[in-house]
């Protein structure tokens, strides 16, 4: 960390040299005899031991002040069109993509809806009366033990998707 | 864009020669370049083009001379019954929107030459991606509730009370909210289906800076690195209330937030969950109880941190958390290192309960620990 912060320094260095040619040029214009009435030199004095502001924080003050926001974009005509017509063609390829993406998840709940009617149908269908076993497998797979618990998600789960994901999904013997 | 910037009734003139006629419409008066290009297409594609698409535009048969020739823009501009505006002429928006009645309307948002236009979104961020394709659907398969076809759904009676027409002035006041001490409505969870499976739809960074009381570096240092960590400029917030124990003044600048959407609100959880949390030293992940306020918290002994019982989750970072952010890291001489702040991170969902806001938090990476309480 030391090298980089003196590089900060560095950087900082010439804005520091003009504060501190600033406050010589102040100096010298006050006048150099000694005279009791005026307290000038005193209360320069006292400036300086005042406890001098971090140059960091001169340099975050003045990046928070001076943003460079660049001008709002000016185009041609031609120019604004073909800048239309991207953003148009942007704005249907966006689209498109969202409805996709909605149509698959309704096709999966209603294929899902559809099962658990299979499911739910199936004894009775069959007509041999099962008694207790009647609706079984429907009644599990609706079950929803434990998922809003603890571990309802397992962290292992939890892997984004990667170009190359790792080979080892999740390194179970790792400890710090 | 272009039509926008003529005068209004330039416009409607353009408009209605450039209107198709019957005949015209007749023919197929539009052209797609692919469409030529597969009718256009040789039989046999030589090897170099075979990976190629097959709609690619490589195989139209183009000659530009025929259209460079056709093209007169002297005949074309003397053609024009008005003058065109000059082509630096800008349109700009109005300022101030003044109500649906007004001629001067200005663009709907999409539209770039709207003021309120935010170009983006410029990247589709791995978190969205991982989301969209296997999260989405696996939550929607983990809380599926079955509904037989013919279930007759029971409307639930209105949880806001009406008035007793006891006076003539009950007329067409609005309906009374619930009975109690909290007299909020609170939401109601839904079951999850297609449309509301939960998603982050904003994150919200918030700090409070004590010592801005004293000194306003304290406030520019903590402004600089929110900004840099979220990517968005800090809003200042200013003290509601004297507080003298807080030494508190009304109106001093006492604390920063940065509203975070779309892809960098992914971005920035991305950036916790994989990069920060995993580095936190002793770190048992985030608390799952709910939060409550610091007196009912004392009298039940807990120390609350998270769930607001609307499908907003919350944690912390402290300062050591936050100098595990990598913009700080790169750059932490940047910062004097006494005056980096901690803040809070709540990450607003589509979710309207905890227990879903939490389901999709823990399904994207969050760890929660001890007694789940929703």
């Amino acid at each position: 960390m030391a090298p980089s912060h003196n590089s900060i320094r560095q950087m900082v260095s010439p804005l520091l040299q003009s504060f501190r040619s600033l406050s010589l040029t102040s100096q010298n214009v006050l006048p150099s005899t000694s005279r009791f009435f005026t307290s000038s030199s005193t209360m320069s004095a006292k400036s300086d031991k005042k406890k001098s502001v971090d140059p960091r924080i001169t340099l975050i003050r003045y990046h928070l002040q001076h943003t460079a926001t660049p001008r709002p974009l000016k185009f041609s005509r031609t120019r604004a069109l073909r800048h239309w017509t991207i953003h148009r063609a942007w704005m249907l390829a966006r689209r498109k993509k969202l409805e996709a993406e909605e149509l698959e998840l309704q096709r999966m709940y209603q294929s899902m809806h559809n099962t658990m009617e299979v499911l739910r149908t199936m004894d009775e269908k069959d007509g041999l009366g099962r008694g207790k076993e009647a609706g079984r497998l429907y009644r599990v797979a609706l079950e929803k033990k434990g998922i809003f618990g603890q571990g309802g998600v397992p962290i292992e789960y939890a892997r984004l998707q990667t170009d190359t994901p790792g080979r080892e999904a999740w390194d179970h013997s790792w400890t710090r | 864009m272009a039509l926008r910037e003529l005068p209004s009734s330039l416009r409607r003139l353009a408009l209605r020669d450039t209107r198709p006629t019957a005949a015209v419409a007749g023919r197929s008066w539009r052209r797609y370049t692919s469409a030529e290009a597969v009718a256009a297409a040789p039989q046999e594609v030589s090897e170099d083009f075979q990976d190629l698409e097959s709609n690619t535009s490589m195989f139209t048969a183009f000659s530009p001379d025929d259209e460079t020739k056709a093209y007169d823009p002297i005949k074309r501009t003397q053609g024009r019954r008005r003058e065109l505006p000059p082509s630096r002429y800008q349109y700009r928006s109005p300022r101030y929107y003044r109500g649906p009645l007004h001629p001067h309307q200005p663009p709907p948002k999409s539209d770039p030459s709207s003021r309120e236009f935010v170009p983006g979104p410029f990247s589709y961020t791995r978190l969205e991606q991982t989301y969209q394709s296997t999260i989405a659907p696996d939550l929607m398969t983990l809380t599926y509730v079955h509904k037989p076809p013919g279930t007759v759904t029971v409307p639930k009676a209105d949880r806001l009370r009406t008035w007793d027409d006891s006076s003539p002035y009950h007329k067409g006041r609005p309906k009374r909210g619930p009975r109690g001490p909290g007299d909020t409505l609170r939401l109601i969870e839904q079951d999850i289906n297609w449309r509301n499976i939960p998603k982050i739809e904003e994150v919200t960074v918030h700090s409070f800076i004590k010592g801005a009381l004293d000194d306003s570096a304290h406030l520019h240092v903590a402004g600089m690195l929110l900004q840099s960590v979220t990517g968005v400029r800090p809003t200042i917030h200013k003290a509601k209330h004297t507080e003298g124990r807080w030494g508190l003044r009304k109106g001093l600048p006492v604390s920063l937030t940065c509203n975070m959407r779309g892809e960098q609100a992914y971005n920035f959880v991305d950036k916790c969950i994989n990069l920060v949390f995993p580095r936190i030293k002793d770190w048992p992940g985030i608390e799952g109880k709910q939060w409550l306020p610091r007196e009912i918290d004392k009298m039940l002994m807990q120390q609350g941190t998270t769930g607001d019982s609307s499908g907003n989750i919350s944690w912390g970072f402290s300062r050591e958390g936050a100098i595990l952010f990598p913009e700080v890291e790169i750059n932490y001489d940047m910062y004097p290192p006494k005056l980096i702040p901690g803040f809070h991170v709540t990450v607003k969902t589509t979710a309207t309960s905890d227990r879903h806001a939490r389901m999709l938090l823990s399904a994207l990476g969050v760890p929660f620990y001890g007694k789940l309480v929703d």
